[in-house]
């Protein structure tokens, strides 16, 4: 395989692991956007260092990297401790300032003599084509740090990233921990800058966090997950960006990471957008059931034996009449109801599910009636939408409240209800 | 003997003092109630107690010592509101967090820990929820688990913050009833209480703050009308006239003395 | 108070503005290669200044306010053209219709050009390495010098100075046909040596397209490995305006296929050479440029 090549995929694979890392602390304590801030302040640190050292490698130039970060962590700290201004507001001034006087710098070096050949510019949208050995040492280094100082001080930094006022009253030192987070995040931030550039560093770090949370309830593997979005969309970004000649490298990771988190933000279980429209389609079909079977049973108990098509249905209570063909058609696929000729009536299941919705609606409406003291006609609307939600212990609790009632408020008999053994 | 004491405290958040001038000596083994209207500094006397607020002037003394020898044996519930519920982490995680100490090598628990751990769960009634994501628990169940992580800690004093707030009823008969136990084993709890009613059966002391301390004292003694009125009936409004101005012109509220 | 910082910024703009008037003629080039040739062409009533020094990558300039203000007050301005100075099209468009502006390279005949891509649309501007046909351009330049301000133009400097490149031309020649014609392969960071390429011989390969605004990817670094490797090419080279993070990773690559492919030097291509640099005018650059080449190829 050839080298080039490989440098790269390894150099965005530890650049990827490294910053989603970070970055899942970052949001955990709803610090993303400092991450933002941090990358593009380190562009006058680099710049800087250039031209004092006026030396381009990446080992020279780092430090003036690291600095600026500290520099803009300390300054967002400071403004938003000493001045009236609130954090955000804070965090915007500095990412400009710091940016502005970037550029500022970065204009005069490349007006200057072999301003061009310093390769600052590659700072601003990353490099990554350009990966050598040595870069790939920095890389390993810093990843090998982060992953440590995690390691070690996993509780502590769990701890401290959900409750602070606790942390600080167990007597962790708050300011040794904050200290440690801010160095790993300039660390990985400086880091990454090589593959994604300044102005799209802040993807990196957040992006990864923000959908690995979608599928996990524990850190560990939220940070597992983040590391592994990281890594994937690093070398997915690079293969994409080496099958197209003349793709950029760092954009087509940001790009594949955010195909990542939103299709998560869509398919994740439970908390996807998608889930949770699917549950609302489950939930509104189990509701016209039960209309439809409930209704059917109101009719029997007034006439028995006769059969309904979806007009007569219709004319009793509203029903959309899409939705009221398929409703139809699923409970007599379901076995709930038989049709002949579309004329509907309830089959023997069918009945003892429509006796069940009944009872529930029944029930609900006593103990509104009798616990809550409402009218028996203000209890009926509750009811309706009550009594497709009523789980069976729910229902056992109810009926243990209120004694194995025979009759509802309209005094009709509430089907099914079978005496408690003694 | 003296759990918790407070002499000339005074604090500010903001250039604005939010308690000045406080003074009170709680014994032990009671069940303490700081009440007081909003903004009174309840919360602040709290976070100056365990020494997360600086003081202006004025010191706190817990067992007699400073805040930093005796960590171990205090225990802080803050705020439910205060910390994000949507962290991944399950009940037992923020239950073991209890067994976290300053000193602890890296933070590792051992089967001990997790014992502890486990048992204060249970007496909250959690046990059966030790693996349910926290996000997914109602806010008197959340209560429980920041007070079973509370008792994880195995302290003396307890200092906790509008523990009833926002909780569902059959979550304050647990919590209550705990409580009473602890009082029972000879533990000191110091809570701050939103609601001054229910005050009046549950505690057994009471310190009334309003940005002054209005009376510290047995239930009995303290609530009377007078210092109800005192406290409630915004007699100190003059007072707070005055700190909004010193906020205002920023005036620096006292000179600093060396914290004792 | 408004009042006050108002008068104070008037007085600062008007103050910027006044310059000594010295009576020359302001003839502003855009690159170092360009005033070069000037001064070689004209006496002391003109001045002759280039906004860009050694360097600087006329592909990505962009003028500064000190830039735009020797431009307006210029009285010629020459510039390469063809989008060399990619950056700043717009504004030499916009003073061309006020003042005299003169593009080098499109006064050169059609036939002459080289087109970068199998469309035939973008020409690649830098022409100045084939010296037969910068000898034309400078000698078109002079022509319309001597048109619009002839008082300025020796006509004796610039006739050694083109005798001179006709030297020039012959000894480049003579140079790069002693290199073996296995080794007659040029490759640089960014593709500007094509002229040279057609003008004395040899293929001509970069990395980066005609203009260092275009981005390579890895793909270009891994093809241009295969490329050196299978060849058995001896040195490639950076250029001085240009980073050479791209050559060094080219190098690397060859390195781990266990093929040693060295560093030949640096070459000038977009920018003259700084003081000392012993490629300040475009003479010295083009000697440097072939002994470079020839010295590593040879």
């Amino acid at each position: 395989m050839n080298s080039n090549l490989l440098w790269v995929l390894v150099g965005c694979a530890l650049i990827g692991a490294g910053a989603s890392l970070v970055g899942s602390f970052a949001y955990l304590r709803k610090k993303s956007l400092v991450g933002d801030a941090v990358a593009h302040a380190l562009l006058p640190g680099v710049a800087l260092s250039f031209l004092i050292f006026e030396e381009k490698s990446l080992w020279v130039l780092f430090p003036g990297a690291l600095i600026a970060g500290w520099l803009s962590l300390l300054s967002i700290e400071g403004i938003t401790r000493y001045s009236k201004i609130k954090s955000d507001t804070a965090i915007a001034i500095v990412l400009s300032v710091f940016f502005a006087v970037g550029i500022v710098l970065l204009t005069h070096i490349q007006q200057g003599n072999y301003g061009n050949q310093s390769g600052l510019d590659s700072f601003l949208f990353g490099k990554a084509a350009a990966m050598l050995p040595r870069d790939i040492s920095l890389f390993i280094t810093v990843d090998l740090v982060l992953i440590a100082a995690i390691w070690l001080f996993y509780p502590y930094l769990k701890l401290y990233s959900f409750d602070e006022a606790f942390a600080r009253s167990v007597g962790l030192p708050a300011k040794r921990l904050e200290f440690l987070i801010s160095t790993l995040t300039v660390l990985a931030i400086a880091t990454g800058i090589q593959a994604v550039g300044v102005v799209l560093m802040a993807a990196l770090i957040i992006t990864p966090a923000a959908a690995a949370r979608f599928y996990t309830k524990r850190l560990s593997s939220m940070l597992g997950l983040a590391m592994a979005f990281g890594v994937v969309s690093g070398v997915g970004g690079v293969f994409i960006s080496y099958l197209a000649p003349s793709m950029p490298t760092g954009p087509w990771i940001v790009v594949l990471l955010s195909f990542m988190a939103i299709f998560t933000f869509i398919f994740a279980p439970h908390r996807g957008v998608y889930q949770r429209y699917m549950s609302q389609v489950r939930h509104r079909r189990k509701m016209n059931d039960e209309n439809v079977l409930k209704l059917l049973y109101h009719l029997d108990e007034a006439n028995p034996g006769l059969n309904y098509s979806s007009t007569d249905l219709s004319a009793k209570r509203y029903f959309e009449s899409g939705p009221l063909q398929e409703t139809l058609k699923r409970l007599s696929q379901n076995g709930l109801l038989k049709s002949i000729n579309s004329r509907y009536k309830l089959s023997e299941t069918g009945h003892h599910e429509a006796m069940r919705v009944v009872r529930l609606h029944r029930l609900w409406e006593l103990y509104l009636n009798v616990r809550m003291n409402i009218a028996d006609d203000h209890v009926h609307n509750d009811a309706e939408a009550i009594e497709h939600i009523i789980t069976p212990e729910l229902e056992e609790a109810l009926l243990k409240e209120l004694g194995y009632p025979a009759l509802d408020p309209h005094s009709s008999i509430i089907p099914g209800v079978k005496p408690a053994l003694p | 003997m003296t759990v918790l004491e407070a002499h000339n405290l005074t604090v500010s958040y903001d250039k604005q003092p939010v308690l000045w001038d406080i003074d009170f000596e709680i014994p032990s083994g009671q069940l303490v109630g700081i009440i007081g209207p909003n903004g009174s500094g309840k919360t602040t006397l709290l976070k100056a107690a365990m020494g997360i607020l600086p003081a202006d002037s004025g010191y706190v003394r817990i067992f007699g010592k400073p805040i930093n020898e005796v960590r171990e044996r205090m225990s802080y519930v803050p705020q439910r509101q205060s910390v994000d519920w949507d962290f991944p982490a399950t009940v037992m995680d923020i239950c073991e967090m209890g067994r976290y100490r300053q000193g602890k090598l890296f933070g590792r628990l051992s089967k001990i820990d997790r014992e502890i751990a486990a048992d204060a769960l249970e007496r909250v009634g959690m046990t059966s929820y030790r693996n349910r994501q926290i996000g997914e628990l109602s806010g008197g169940q959340q209560q429980r688990v920041f007070i079973a992580r509370s008792l994880a800690q195995q302290a003396e004093l307890y200092l906790m913050d509008e523990p009833f707030v926002g909780i569902d009823a059959a979550s304050e008969e647990t919590i209550i009833a705990l409580l009473e136990d602890m009082r029972s084993e000879g533990k000191t709890v110091v809570l701050v209480h939103h609601d001054l009613h229910t005050a009046i059966e549950f505690f057994d002391w009471i310190v009334l703050l309003n940005t002054r301390l209005v009376a510290a004292g047995p239930k009995a003694d303290v609530l009377t009308e007078e210092n109800l009125r005192t406290a409630y009936g915004g007699k100190l409004n003059l007072l707070s006239k005055v700190t909004e101005l010193i906020r205002k012109k920023e005036y620096p509220l006292r000179e600093k003395r060396r914290t004792e | 108070m408004k009042y006050a910082v108002f008068l104070v910024l008037t007085l600062f703009g008007c103050a910027s503005a006044e310059k000594p008037e010295n009576g020359k003629l302001k003839i502003v080039c855009t690159t170092g290669i360009i005033a070069d040739a000037v001064k070689h062409m004209v006496n002391d009533s003109c001045e002759v200044q280039a906004l860009m020094g050694p360097g600087t990558d006329p592909h990505l300039y962009k003028p500064t306010k000190g830039a735009l203000d020797l431009l307006s007050e210029a009285d010629i301005i020459i510039a390469n053209g063809l989008h060399l100075e990619g950056r700043m099209q717009d504004i030499l468009e916009k003073l061309s219709r006020t003042k005299t502006v003169i593009f080098m390279a499109e006064t050169l005949p059609g036939e002459a050009l080289i087109y970068s891509d199998a469309s035939a649309k973008i020409p690649d501007p830098h022409i100045w390495f084939d010296v037969m046909l910068w000898r034309q351009a400078t000698g078109n330049l002079g022509e319309q010098l001597r048109a619009v301000a002839p008082a300025c133009v020796e006509s004796e400097k610039m006739n050694a100075y083109i005798n001179g490149l006709d030297t020039l031309h012959e000894w480049t020649g003579q140079q790069i046909a002693g290199i073996p014609h296995s080794q007659r392969i040029l490759i640089t960071a960014h593709d500007a040596f094509s002229y040279f390429g057609k003008a004395y011989g040899m293929e001509v390969i970069g990395l980066q397209g005609i203009s260092t605004m275009a981005e390579y990817g890895i793909r270009d670094v891994t093809n241009m490995v295969d490329l050196i490797t299978e060849r058995g090419i001896k040195s490639i080279f950076i250029e001085s305006s240009v980073s050479s993070r791209s050559v060094e990773a080219v190098i690397a690559g060859c390195r781990e296929r266990g093929f040693n492919v060295s560093q030949g030097g640096t070459l000038y291509s977009d920018a003259l050479g700084g003081p000392n640099s012993g490629a300040e005018t475009y003479s010295d650059m083009v000697q440097h440029n072939v002994s470079t080449i020839q010295k590593a190829l040879q």
